[in-house]
């Protein structure tokens, strides 16, 4: 890979925010969009179908960004931060906001 | 993390198909397998070669042998034992029964689950299976391993490696790295309508590899993508247990809730009560389907709360006729009274259970299952011709910087594709050579095919320092050889030691055991011309100039 400019370290960072960091964002998205489907009435079973199923393609999504975002934070930040911070919140509406 | 957007895509495709690719090749061709997991059984289990039958009778034969499984499958338990918070007591309560079938299954599986107390997880059970031969009701011995449905479709999803099911997040995690290399394979080629009708065979090694890589991506990219996508959907349960984690409450707000309406109790009431009739509500469900207009066999049957007052009958239709799963017919276990019928499924489970409907298979149609199995093995071939990119790409380089990296990769690549295929060949050969009452043949079988699998990988690497000094490894040509003559073998077992010869089986019309005898004739032909050509390959010295852009 002749056009490889970057460190080991940068290339191993990308990659654990890739996998982890795109699961994080994940489960922070069906945490939720499943309590907030269901606090606004959607069937649990569709909130919960439906999150699960987009969740994989968000994963996707953050796993592909992860590699051609150009500053490294920031993929940290949205992915890690992000995730948790919607997990947060998803837990607080699951408990009746 | 590179100039652009192309090159990063180019890194994530190369190296995350070439580390996960390894895993992929093992999800799609035993997933291919798996295809026809119920007629590789019954070549594995001669005393099994009958027709396809029906649910039996419940009364008769069903509830005398669930009350034979008394205790949850050692390893069930040994997993069960590091969930709970207090050790788990020597007898277990038995709390679930249920028994499955399909169009294409002589023996039916049975199960019980065990109520798992102090567990970590809501609602925990830990489980013991038999399997029976439904026209009587014996129990099949349990060291006969069931060597499609026991062992390749498994394999496919979890590898075996059971720690802490440390192997289906390794498949998932693959999975996702199927996914991201479809869309970077696509981004980084673009002339994806040209690659559709691109196959230069005549031209040199490297080419032909990748136009074979894109063509074959290209041709079933509907396929790889959904078959990858769905195979994550089916486990989302446990790749995201999100509700069921921290949500509690919520969950247990919704169940109570659904209790309430369907009368069907989320717990067990505590206290004793009785069965009636099972056969009577199997027969009251048979003609409420005959009067919908799709009649049609049982084909998961559920009793919960076993033995309780408040014990329920669950009663679902096969999937013969349709590619999504059933919806259930609930009986009160007490008085045999429909308690409940499921509604049709809203929008979103229809589209889930579709998805995993379609991935699972249990509809009656041979076309569709065998462009399945086509597609499973278009997606190996497509990543194998992966590895053999990398490696014809970098061999040239790498042998002259004095690099053992292709060495490795060329190694891996052997073992993962001709070696996976010999490792199966040979189990299926054992198979018919180990005495039919060796103690703990299952296990024996097992052990063979890691064994032999294990060997490929060593004759791989010994094989592989041709390619230090760029040259092909003779461990292809030699593997595929090994396929033919293996393959072969295993045919010819087969007719001695179950004079189910393909004369017998082909005049009879009995297609689950003629089929793989046909199919390992043909895997053993293809082999035997492949393993011919390589060898002429790998006595030619070769010279390429890479003619090929630079980003792959």
């Amino acid at each position: 890979m002749a056009t490889a400019t970057q460190s080991s370290w940068h290339v191993l960072s990308r990659v654990c925010a890739s996998i982890f960091g795109s699961y994080a964002f994940s489960w922070g998205f069906i945490a939720l969009g499943a309590s907030s489907l269901i606090g606004f009435g959607t069937e649990f079973h569709e909130a919960s179908s439906l999150t699960s199923m987009l969740g994989f393609l968000i994963y996707l999504a953050a796993f592909c960004w992860a590699f051609i975002a150009a500053s490294l934070a920031r993929v940290w930040v949205v992915l890690a931060g992000g995730g948790a911070l919607m997990t947060a919140v998803g837990w607080w509406v699951s408990r009746g906001g | 993390m590179f100039a652009n957007f192309r090159l990063s895509f180019a890194w994530l495709h190369t190296w995350f198909g070439l580390v996960l690719g390894f895993v992929l090749m093992v999800a799609f061709f035993f997933g291919s397998l798996s295809v026809f997991d119920r007629e590789i059984d019954r070549w594995a289990l001669p005393q099994t070669r009958i027709e396809a039958q029906p649910m039996p009778s419940f009364d008769k034969i069903l509830a005398s042998r669930f009350t034979t499984i008394t205790e949850p499958d050692p390893e069930e338990r040994e997993a069960a034992s590091k969930r709970v918070t207090q050790p788990l007591p020597e007898e277990l309560t038995p709390a679930q029964w249920g028994a499955y079938t399909t169009h294409r299954d002589p023996v039916l599986g049975m199960y019980v689950g065990f109520a798992v107390p102090n567990s970590t997880l809501p609602d925990d059970y830990a489980y013991g299976e038999i399997t029976i031969d439904p026209r009587d009701g014996h129990v099949l011995p349990r060291d006969q391993l069931a060597l499609g449905s026991a062992f390749f479709y498994p394999m496919h999803f979890s590898l075996h490696i059971t720690w802490y099911d440390i192997g289906y997040w390794i498949v998932a995690l693959s999975a996702m790295a199927m996914l991201a290399a479809i869309g970077s394979g696509v981004v980084m080629h673009r002339k994806i309508f040209r690659e559709f009708f691109t196959f230069r065979p005549g031209k040199k090694l490297l080419r032909s590899t990748l136009d074979l890589h894109n063509l074959t991506g290209v041709v079933a990219l509907p396929f790889h993508f959904l078959w990858a996508l769905s195979g994550l959907i089916i486990f989302a349960g446990i790749y995201f247990p999100v509700l069921d984690r921290m949500m509690q409450p919520l969950v247990e707000a919704h169940e109570r809730e659904e209790a309430a309406h369907t009368g069907l109790d989320t717990h067990p009431s505590g206290k004793p009560g009785t069965l009636a009739s099972v056969d009577a509500m199997m027969t009251a469900a048979r003609e409420r389907w005959a009067s919908r207009g799709v009649p049609g066999e049982i084909g998961f049957l559920f009793v919960n709360h076993v033995g309780n007052s408040n014990t329920y009958v669950s009663i679902y239709r096969d999937s013969t006729d349709r590619v999504a799963t059933a919806e259930g017919l609930h009986f009160e276990g007490s008085t045999g009274r429909v308690l409940f019928e499921d509604p049709p499924a809203g929008p979103i489970e229809t589209v889930n259970a579709f998805l995993t409907g379609m991935h699972l298979q249990q509809f009656r149609h041979w076309t569709l299952r065998w462009l399945i199995f086509v597609g499973g093995i278009l997606s190996s071939i497509c990543i194998a011709t992966g590895f053999i990119f990398f490696v014809e790409k970098r061999k040239h380089a790498h042998a002259a910087e004095g690099f053992g990296g292709s060495r490795w990769v060329d190694a891996l690549a052997v073992t993962t594709v001709t070696g996976m295929v010999v490792a199966t060949c040979f189990v299926l050969v054992m198979n018919r050579v180990l005495p039919e009452d060796l103690a703990h043949r299952d296990t024996w079988e097992k052990s063979s095919f890691w064994l032999a699998w294990l060997a490929t990988l060593v004759h791989a690497t010994w094989r592989s320092t041709a390619v230090l000094q760029a040259r092909m490894s003779n461990a292809w040509a030699e593997q595929s050889w090994a396929i033919a003559l293996l393959g072969a073998l295993a045919v010819v077992l087969n007719a001695v030691t179950t004079g189910d010869h393909l004369g017998r089986t082909l005049a009879a019309g009995y297609w689950p055991v003629a089929g793989v005898d046909l199919m390992l004739l043909a895997a053993a032909c293809v082999a035997a011309i492949a393993a011919r050509k390589l060898q002429a390959r790998a006595a030619e010295v070769v010279s390429v100039s890479p003619e090929v852009p630079d980003y792959a």
